[in-house]
């Protein structure tokens, strides 16, 4: 008692707001780390970047307009042989193939969506789930342009031209580079659609849909949209995955990258456009970066599920806002957003 | 002519058979816990699994092996329910499907961790065909005819008069209103999924002697075909289950027959999204149950 008046604000651990300087050392973090780390590590930091665009339209899904689909792996496919039949047919470069890619997706969200979305929690899901089946059973069988399970192979490195100057990223490293700006680019137009009123009326349906359409949110609308969008979002992952990786394949369209689009976003917390980069960091990259065996990490990723849905429904994003707050120094205020 | 059609159907009867068996165990899991479980295939799995281990290894014979196969797969499922499907009682959707998908990659992984991922072969059963005038089909098959039979009646019989099938169906109309005349749902969703999955590991032995291979990754083709037979059958519906699965069987026989076998396992996923569009509710029902 006599104690507390002669220190009167040290109990505080910290009180400075940390948070700039700790964003800018992030941002050099991740602009240098392919200078000190190694290949295989900064080509796991490439597949978790890829993996990050599939996962923000996943999370304007489940997240922002409270559907749970299964068809981004499809999305991402169609993306993936977009780009590839692109490549080896017209010859035409990245950016292009990339763009078309989106478009695709997004042209092809059309038609699935109108009707899927009139469907509700389980038979949503399954529907969605059997977009993958039906995508994988046409990559597979639809020879002539697809070449089946061969797949279609020599897709060249991401090549950037500007007038008479050109630049391909051929090594781990420049893909790095490609892949860090297209997340950020992707996480940028993200965060833009959440911020919007438009994000805003998606969180209003995720909460209650009938009384954001009693207060006149065009419902319908907006959760095509968002079904379009996110697709376009995982064109976008396909498409770059293709070109780094070279090949299209109907492996694409397996349990695999489903299932990790969701461990993203579910891990990351569902919500939260910071939870998501952290979950591909950490489940993907993580992962891959250890090489853990194909197997050995699936039965890691399902027991992570069973945590999320029993112990974590929130992801692990609740303790990074915390964590967060702490670098703010607002460790006393509980419970502030 | 005459004679292929006829053994297109007889071998759709067979197939529908095996996903009748396997279905039904899945439908009644849903009527309990109003959850799809996404990881039922995977017992089907499991069961293969159990015979075929015991065969290869200790060299038991084919009617001992199924039960092995079906009662290692109910302890297995035993526990699963005690500590994951007990929990779902009461959860919103989305959970259950997320937390059935994980099973389904532990459950999957691990077998294929344990025994390789490698094709393995089922040699057991009894594969002599037998002949009805030009028609062909093997003993097997009509074995798993026999069967579908023996099994659906027992869960007629099963859900009509035993005091468990009764709560099993009071459950499935109202879970408040059974915890409020003293029904334990827990024992009863527990009770349930142990037997579902039951019959899903035999069905699972059923077959493979007609499949021949056993492989860790086939449940989850079990899995997605087993969703388009529950919405046909109109989910929780016991009898419209065999229904719907004779039509699945069927018409993959045929579309295998004569369109190509590559465009056989399309058929379930083309059907599941026109019932879902279409009759949502299932074949024979009038309305929505749920």
């Amino acid at each position: 008692m006599t104690d507390s008046s002669s220190i009167p604000a040290d109990t505080r651990p910290q009180t400075r707001d940390l948070r700039t300087p700790v964003s800018i050392l992030l941002f050099l973090l991740a602009l240098c780390s392919p200078l000190f780390l190694g290949t295989y590590a900064v080509h796991a930091l490439v597949i978790a970047m890829i993996f990050l665009l599939p996962a923000h339209g996943l999370n304007l899904l489940v997240g922002y307009t409270g559907m749970l689909s299964l068809a981004q792996a499809a999305f991402f496919g169609i993306g993936a042989y977009c780009a590839a039949l692109m490549a080896t047919h017209f010859d035409t470069s990245f950016p292009v193939n990339l763009l078309a890619a989106v478009v695709l997706a997004m042209a092809v969200a059309v038609p699935l969506g109108i009707p899927a979305l009139q469907l509700r929690a389980t038979s949503f899901v399954m529907c969605t789930l059997g977009f993958v089946i039906i995508t994988q059973a046409i990559a597979k069988n639809w020879i002539s342009v697809t070449r089946g399970d061969m797949g279609l192979s020599g897709l060249p490195k991401p090549t950037f031209s500007l007038g008479g100057l050109s630049w391909t990223a051929s090594t781990a490293q420049q893909s790095y580079y490609v892949a860090l700006g297209l997340a950020a680019l992707a996480t940028f137009v993200f965060w833009l659609i959440v911020r919007s009123p438009a994000g805003r009326n998606l969180i209003a349906i995720r909460e209650n849909e009938t009384l954001a359409e009693s207060l006149g949110v065009p419902t319908w609308r907006y959760r095509l949209a968002a079904f379009v969008l996110a697709a376009g979002f995982a064109g976008a992952g396909g498409a770059l995955y293709a070109h780094y990786i070279s090949v299209a394949s109907p492996l694409m369209f397996q349990t695999l990258y489903t299932t990790t689009m969701l461990i993203i976003v579910l891990g990351g917390g569902s919500g939260s456009i910071s939870g998501v980069v952290i979950g591909s960091i950490l489940f993907v990259a993580l992962s891959e970066g250890l090489r853990i065996a194909p197997e050995l990490r699936m039965i890691a990723y399902g027991a992570c599920l069973l945590l999320l849905v029993f112990r974590f429904p929130q992801g692990f994003a609740p303790y990074l806002s915390k964590l967060w707050d702490r670098i703010g120094g607002q460790t006393r205020k509980e419970g502030s957003a | 002519m005459m004679t292929i059609f006829l053994e297109q159907i007889l071998n759709g009867i067979s197939t529908g058979a095996v996903y009748a068996i396997v279905a039904v165990g899945m439908t009644m899991i849903f009527g309990v816990l109003r959850a799809i479980n996404f990881a039922h295939g995977e017992y089907y799995m499991l069961g293969t699994f159990g015979g075929w281990f015991v065969i290869s290894t200790i060299g038991l014979p084919y009617p001992a092996a199924v039960i092995v196969g079906v009662v290692v797969t109910m302890a297995i499922a035993y526990v699963i329910g005690r500590f994951v499907m007990q929990r779902m009682i009461g959860m919103p959707e989305e959970g259950s499907v997320v937390a059935t998908l994980g099973i389904a990659l532990i459950l999957q992984n691990t077998v294929i961790l344990v025994f390789g991922g490698g094709y393995k072969f089922f040699s057991a059963g009894y594969i002599e065909p037998v002949f009805f005038g030009d028609i062909g089909i093997a003993q097997q098959r009509l074995l798993i005819i026999a069967l579908c039979i023996a099994v659906f009646v027992g869960l007629e019989l099963l859900v009509t008069y035993s005091r468990m099938g009764k709560a099993m169906r009071a459950v499935s109309q109202n879970v408040e209103a059974c915890a409020v005349v003293g029904i334990d749902v827990r024992t009863v969703v527990l009770s349930t999924f142990v037997l579902g999955t039951g019959l899903a590991a035999f069905s699972g032995i059923l077959t493979a002697p007609v499949n021949v291979s056993v492989y860790g990754g086939m449940g989850e083709i079990i899995t997605f075909k087993t969703l388009p037979i529950i919405v046909m059958g109109g989910l929780g519906n016991v009898r419209g289950t065999l229904v719907a699965a004779m039509i699945l069987g069927i018409a993959e026989s045929f579309v295998a027959g004569n369109f190509g076998l590559q465009y056989r396992d399309s058929v379930g996923f083309v059907t599941l999204i026109l019932m879902l569009l279409w009759r949502p509710h299932g074949l024979f029902s009038a309305r929505a149950r749920f």
